[in-house]
């Protein structure tokens, strides 16, 4: 058994050796791991919108240990993840990172936002530390707005970026 | 033999990760077959638990025992481990990895043991032990570490 702790320094020899073989094939990956992800989000989400996503992450937030602020107000959610415990973990790491590990947490969620008709603004931030900030919009037009203040600015498989 | 623990975790578990897993087993043999799989779980015993890997090439089983206890009690797996002369046993009755990952999907994989029997391989790999992992039911199996003939 590889411990459920150590899942993200075994994804993150996933993403080495799916990067060697191509762009696609790491986006094919994040929407394997979205399908999968939608049987503990996508009913929460499509039935209780913005609260359901915060009663996900806080169960988040507990289970993997993160360092991370939720606000929730009418027209969004944001998580301000202070430090990654998932990141983290890969830098403290025998084994070198990848250095897209971050791309991962946009390429799975982005997915399931499309899908329910939300508007995510992800921002890395700085794929070196471990520390980021989710934006989720009711409204595009403020989503689109809120790309304006960020540093950087993540993509998924089908929304790419540039 | 040392006391080092270099990959101890504490706070709570997210057995959610184990479905996922499943999936990425699934997925990477799809699409690039079971050997792409196999050298994925290989070097994550060599590289990711490279200081087990060191112990065990320098001939000390110490920290992997250790890592066991440690990992198995954490996921609440119902276990035991036989520390004898020629060999260490761990017998593990109910392997909580895959009975989340049943609960969550159904049927686990076909292979969702490998990750299990090729990390142990890829530990092993260059040092004077062996480890066999024997699956002996759905979500229990036999791990154990001999020296090489």
């Amino acid at each position: 058994m590889i411990p459920s702790d150590h899942f993200t320094r075994f994804y993150n020899e996933v993403f080495k050796f799916l990067e060697s073989q191509g762009e696609e094939q790491l986006q094919a990956y994040f929407l394997a791991i979205s399908k999968n992800q939608e049987k503990h989000i996508l009913e929460l989400i499509q039935t209780k919108g913005l609260e359901g996503m915060e009663e996900y992450w806080t169960h988040i937030k507990i289970e993997e240990n993160c360092d991370m602020d939720i606000d929730r107000n009418e027209d969004r959610l944001e998580l301000r993840m202070n430090v990654c415990p998932s990141l983290s973990k890969v830098m403290d790491n025998d084994a070198e990172p990848m250095g897209r590990y971050c791309d991962h947490c946009a390429g799975w969620i982005g997915p399931i936002f499309d899908k329910t008709g939300y508007h995510l603004v992800y921002d890395v931030i700085d794929r070196k530390k471990p520390q980021c900030v989710m934006r989720v919009f009711k409204d595009a037009a403020k989503a689109k707005e809120a790309e304006r203040d960020v540093k950087l600015l993540m993509g998924w498989p089908g929304h790419k970026i540039g | 033999m040392s006391e080092h623990l270099r990959y101890a975790e504490g706070g709570e578990v997210h057995l959610d990760f184990h479905g996922a897993t499943n999936t990425t087993i699934d997925f990477i043999i799809s699409r690039y077959g079971v050997e792409a799989m196999d050298a994925i779980f290989k070097k994550v015993g060599k590289d990711v638990y490279r200081s087990i890997h060191d112990d065990l090439v320098a001939g000390d089983t110490g920290q992997l025992v250790r890592h066991w206890r440690h990992f198995f009690s954490r996921e609440n797996c119902d276990y035991d481990i036989a520390v004898g002369d020629d060999e260490i046993v761990l017998t593990v009755r109910h392997c909580t990895a895959w009975h989340h990952v049943a609960k969550l999907v159904g049927t686990p994989s076909a292979h969702f043991c490998d990750q299990t029997s090729r990390t142990n391989e890829g530990m092993a790999e260059g040092s004077p032990f062996a480890i066999d992992t024997e699956i002996t039911g759905p979500g229990s199996c036999r791990q154990v570490i001999r020296r090489r003939a």
